[in-house]
């Protein structure tokens, strides 16, 4: 569950956007400009949050009440052993000391459904964070390091993201549509029963301007409640791609698995949110 | 010659025992120490809305007599302690209204006097209260919201925390025990305590059972309505099982014992696992109507007005406490509402912008859907055709399937209720 820090949501007097260039962040440039917040776009072209001295760099940066949001991490695709996890550690170590420098007005944690791992199918925020690999276990620490910052923490915890612009590979949405458009085809694990929730893109970044306007606090799975198996997932591709599309299935390698959100917890606290469809998200992504 | 029985604590239970121990035809004396409050009683005011209880307290008048006055209690020979026991959100104990009281009863009770705790205590509550030379006893209550008055008329048996349980009883508490004909069930204070509890529990695993295999049955297909009555003739588990699926566990009681239960566990280290399933399981449950209400009307249609009827906790009842209907409008401020319940103000909700409405049809006329939160009777009674005719959308949510889905269904409305896909 999360708390609103204000009553009434308005925003706020600049947003800081730390991982500016990726996925996410850009998505979130383009929500806040739309409705003309002022944001400030970090990468790591701007500050190298590995390099020596970038907290004192970042911070030199920041006013003390501006709204952070930390998206900045070294993804599964860069690698997944501990050498990445560390370095994702100093990269937190570094901003932490900056906004505790600095200061700020709120700030949002983006993290990961994989603090979960995969034990339970039904996932909540009251789920206990169990996570199985290095890189939950580097976002459940981020976490923490985070909550130590003082002021309102929000915790975000996106599952499957998808939409344009995606700069990883991962398999689903975003993966089926580049292979359908250059092979024809889609291959699934299995028969891709595996059940997923997959929230696109842009809906990530107006719940954020949400959560950004009411300076809410606490941990929030990002999710549509809905889910699909990739089966279906990967017929939504084919039905919206402008050539035939094959759907190949293979031998099982491992154990079908399940995962549902109980988004209970973000209907009461964005009673009049709205997520876009599968169908109507896969449809509209166009590169 | 019968005794005299005394009440010491004029909230719920107390009130509904003082009364219906008088029906029994003894005199009784019924004490509070807030003048206040017993003056309102001295009025036939009464703080709760309980079948036939008004009724009872015009009809024994003569035998009833209400007091601020400790004192007035040396003339009983049984004094019963029951003034409700007050929890906090997560379900936890404030005995410290008991507590000032019995050490009153204590004070003002004669030697010989039987003194008896009636409210929900924890274990190991009463013994820690015994003092040489004085009777007393602990005395489980079965108080159900809406069924009170019977229950205390006609209980199934009297479960009794004695200090050495193969002691006889005091005369004047048998005689008062035995008007009512059902088995005594004389046992240790902590059996008696935790006794209580175990039937609670019971009540909660059903129940939760239940709301399971309901959630279930909304998604495969199957009807939880069929299956009741099958699992009610097997024996095992019987006719009078609460197995109606619901909108999770409210009203206190229920959650003051799974509380107590987690508090005991953790303290002495046994399993308490199952228990905290249930907690979650309730809660889990009584979001159905905003998951619902959610997926069919908040994000499909633009600034829809909702109709609730209900906001007690459960039908026959002022209580709301724990409330599904509260907890579900106070996730609904964004949206227009328009409520109605036969007791319970519209201010209870505290709703931004709530209409309050005099009638059920009232609350309908203009609505995109109808939420039936709390099961009252009369709703049962309304006519489907002339709510249809009311609602802009024809949507129904009904989770304790107050109205007929069938007869809802006819009439062109989209029902929706527990334990079957809509």
């Amino acid at each position: 569950m999360i708390v609103h820090h204000l009553p009434e949501p308005r925003n706020p007097s600049r947003v800081v956007v730390i991982g500016a260039r990726g996925f996410i962040g850009a998505a979130l440039l383009r929500q806040f400009g739309s409705v003309g917040v002022p944001v400030l776009g970090l990468s790591s072209t701007d500050i190298d949050l590995c390099s020596d001295g970038a907290g004192e760099r970042l911070a030199a940066r920041l006013k003390a009440d501006d709204t952070v949001l930390m998206l900045a991490a070294l993804t599964p695709d860069k690698g997944r052993g501990v050498a990445t996890m560390i370095r994702n550690l100093a990269m937190m170590e570094q901003f932490c000391a900056a906004l505790a420098k600095a200061g700020c007005a709120h700030l949002v944690y983006f993290s990961s459904d994989a603090v979960y791992g995969l034990g339970p199918a039904r996932v909540t925020e009251e789920t206990s964070a169990a996570p199985q690999d290095l890189y939950g276990t580097m976002h459940l620490a981020r976490e923490l390091m985070a909550r130590e910052v003082k002021a309102p923490v929000l915790v975000l915890r996106p599952t499957l993201v998808y939409g344009a612009g995606d700069t990883h590979n991962a398999y689903g949405p975003n993966r089926f549509r580049r292979s359908a458009v250059a092979d024809g085809r889609i291959t699934l694990f299995g028969g891709g029963e595996e059940t997923r929730d997959h929230v696109y893109v842009d809906d990530v970044a107006a719940l954020a301007l949400r959560a950004v306007r009411s300076r809410s606090a606490g941990v929030l799975n990002v999710a549509t409640g809905v889910s699909t198996t990739f089966r279906r997932v990967a017929e939504l591709v084919a039905s919206a791609a402008t050539r035939p599309v094959e759907i190949v299935t293979t031998p099982r390698a491992v154990p079908v698995t399940h995962r549902h959100y109980d988004i209970t917890n973000l209907l009461k606290a964005f009673a009049d949110f709205r997520f876009r469809g599968l169908g109507d998200g896969i449809a509209g992504v166009r590169e | 010659m019968k005794p005299t029985i005394g009440f010491a604590g004029m909230t719920h239970l107390g009130l509904v025992s003082g009364v219906s121990a008088s029906e029994k035809g003894f005199r009784v004396v019924c004490f509070d120490p807030d003048p206040a409050r017993i003056g309102q009683l001295a009025q036939a005011r009464l703080p709760v809305s309980e079948p036939q209880l008004d009724d009872l307290v015009a009809k024994n008048a003569s035998r009833l007599s209400f007091t601020a006055l400790p004192a007035d209690l040396a003339s009983c020979d049984v004094i019963y302690v029951a003034p409700d026991v007050a929890t906090d959100d997560q379900g936890a104990s404030d005995l410290g209204t008991i507590n000032a009281l019995l050490e009153v009863v204590f004070d003002a009770a004669r030697a010989d006097a039987v003194i008896v705790v009636l409210s929900q205590v924890p274990p190991g509550f009463t013994r820690g209260k015994q003092r040489p030379g004085r009777l007393l006893y602990y005395q489980v209550e079965t108080l159900i919201f809406g069924r009170a008055v019977e229950r205390a008329l006609y209980p199934e048996r009297y479960i009794l925390g004695c200090a050495d349980p193969s002691q006889p009883l005091p005369a004047p508490f048998r005689t008062f025990l035995e008007a009512h004909g059902c088995p005594l069930l004389p046992m240790r204070y902590e059996s008696a305590e935790l006794a209580k509890i175990s039937i609670n529990m019971c009540l909660v695993a059903s129940v939760s059972t239940a709301n399971t295999l309901a959630e279930l049955c909304e998604k495969i297909g199957a009807d939880w309505s069929e299956i009741v009555p099958a699992l009610k003739l097997d024996r095992r588990i019987g006719q009078y099982s609460y197995l109606a699926p619901g909108l999770g566990i409210a009203g206190g009681n229920l959650e003051r014992d799974l509380a107590t239960v987690c508090s005991f566990a953790d303290r002495l280290g046994t399993d308490a696992g199952v228990v905290r399933a249930w907690i979650a399981n309730s809660r889990h449950r009584r979001d159905w109507a905003l998951r619902t209400l959610h997926r069919e009307v908040l994000s499909k249609i633009d600034d829809p007005v909702i109709a609730v009827l209900g906001l007690a906790y459960k039908q026959d009842t002022h209580s709301t406490k724990n409330s599904p209907s509260l907890a579900l409008l106070s996730h609904l401020h964004p949206f227009r509402v328009r409520l109605f319940d036969p007791v319970v103000p519209a201010s209870a909700a505290a709703h931004p912008r709530a209409t309050p409405c005099a009638s059920e049809l009232e609350a309908c006329d203009g609505a995109d859907v109808l939420v039936v939160m709390t099961p009252w009777g009369q709703f049962g009674k309304l006519d489907p055709a002339a709510i249809g005719g009311k609602l802009r959308r024809k949507l129904l949510l009904d989770p304790y399937a107050v109205l007929k889905a069938g007869a809802c269904r006819a009439t062109g409305l989209r029902y929706f209720t527990l334990g079957v896909e809509g």
